[in-house]
């Protein structure tokens, strides 16, 4: 591009219509981080529902491998920041959001392993204890609370930053992801708890999994058209 | 009576830069420069005009010992591009009318 040539009203407008949509459009995300947690809760979602369903055990909490994936995602984050060469406004807000959903999942995963316990010792001091009853044998017996159908609750939390991050970067397959993980939160709330472990691992799947795949498929295409 | 459009941005390259970072939070000089098909040499004197005029903000740093400019739209910057959109408006619709 020249600097010289005079513009006219015309030109100037045009100009300026098509760099903002390049600058609008000619990004995308390399889908990493999507790819990489959907790989986790899909595997997880999966692997605790198979479990279940057939009886065996892997001999671990498979979603301890939560945990573990965020040592890849720390260095996957310091590398886009290294190697970012625009950053748009919705990014500082989706980034926002993502790390907001991080915090509120330990956060709900440390209400769900607390507050069984915490209730029954709540219960014990105002000299209240809870009992279940087999309604064929007629025994009872002490019951430790749990919290009913914890998975719909996670199912609940993911849809969020996925909706919001789809709507905000205008990408349909995270605004697909997120309306169907409302849809499996609904379903969730009917359907026994190994159904509630699938429906997370499908989850995953479809919020993460193949909106990261579409993401990069995008980003490879861009890069190769740059090259 | 026409507003006159600002010297500082009715300039092609000029133009281009400040439509790219009035999208944007910020960008690299690179970024700017693949998007503008310009030369490093006369994008580096068409950003220090507009630094000049206080439109942009030009950070210098070093990344993994390589060093890099990134820009940013100051204030005075969008109300200068809102303006010139304004004014640009006017003189379309002038044509039209006329």
């Amino acid at each position: 591009m020249e600097d010289q040539k005079p513009l006219t009203e015309q030109e100037s407008l045009e100009l300026i219509t098509k760099m903002i949509h390049k600058a609008k459009n000619g990004f995308h995300e390399s889908g990493t981080s999507a790819i990489l947690w959907g790989t986790v809760v899909g595997i997880a979602g999966l692997v605790s529902f198979s479990e279940i369903q057939w009886n065996f055990s892997i001999g671990f909490d498979i979603w301890l491998i939560t945990l573990i994936a965020i040592i890849p995602q720390i260095v996957i984050s310091i590398r886009q920041a290294r190697q970012r060469k625009v950053v748009k406004y919705e990014e500082s807000s989706v980034n926002a959001i993502w790390l907001v959903f991080g915090i509120s999942i330990f956060a709900l995963s440390f209400y769900n392993n607390v507050i069984p316990a915490i209730s029954d010792k709540f219960f014990a001091a105002d000299g209240f204890e809870l009992l279940i009853k087999n309604t064929k044998t007629g025994e009872s017996k002490h019951f430790v609370p749990y919290i009913l159908s914890a998975s719909s609750l996670f199912l609940l939390l993911y849809g969020m930053p996925t909706l919001a991050t789809g709507i905000a970067t205008k990408f349909r397959p995270m605004i697909i992801g997120g309306i169907l993980c409302y849809i499996y939160f609904l379903i969730s709330c009917y359907t026994p708890s190994k159904y509630d472990l699938l429906l997370n691992g499908i989850a995953g799947i479809t919020n993460w999994l193949i909106p990261g795949l579409i993401l990069r498929a995008c980003y490879l295409k861009e890069r190769k058209e740059n090259v | 009576m026409f507003k006159e459009l600002d010297p500082i941005l009715h300039s092609q390259l000029r133009l281009a830069v400040m439509s790219l970072l009035i999208a944007v939070k910020e960008a690299d000089f690179t970024y700017i420069r693949e998007k503008t098909n310009s030369t490093a040499g006369n994008l580096s004197v068409q950003v220090q005009k507009l630094k000049e005029a206080g439109y942009i903000d030009v950070l210098k740093q070093f990344k993994d010992n390589y060093p890099q400019t990134t820009c940013k739209i100051t204030p005075k910057g969008i109300e200068a591009f809102e303006e010139y959109v304004k004014a640009l408006q006017q003189y379309l619709q002038a044509g039209k009318e006329g």
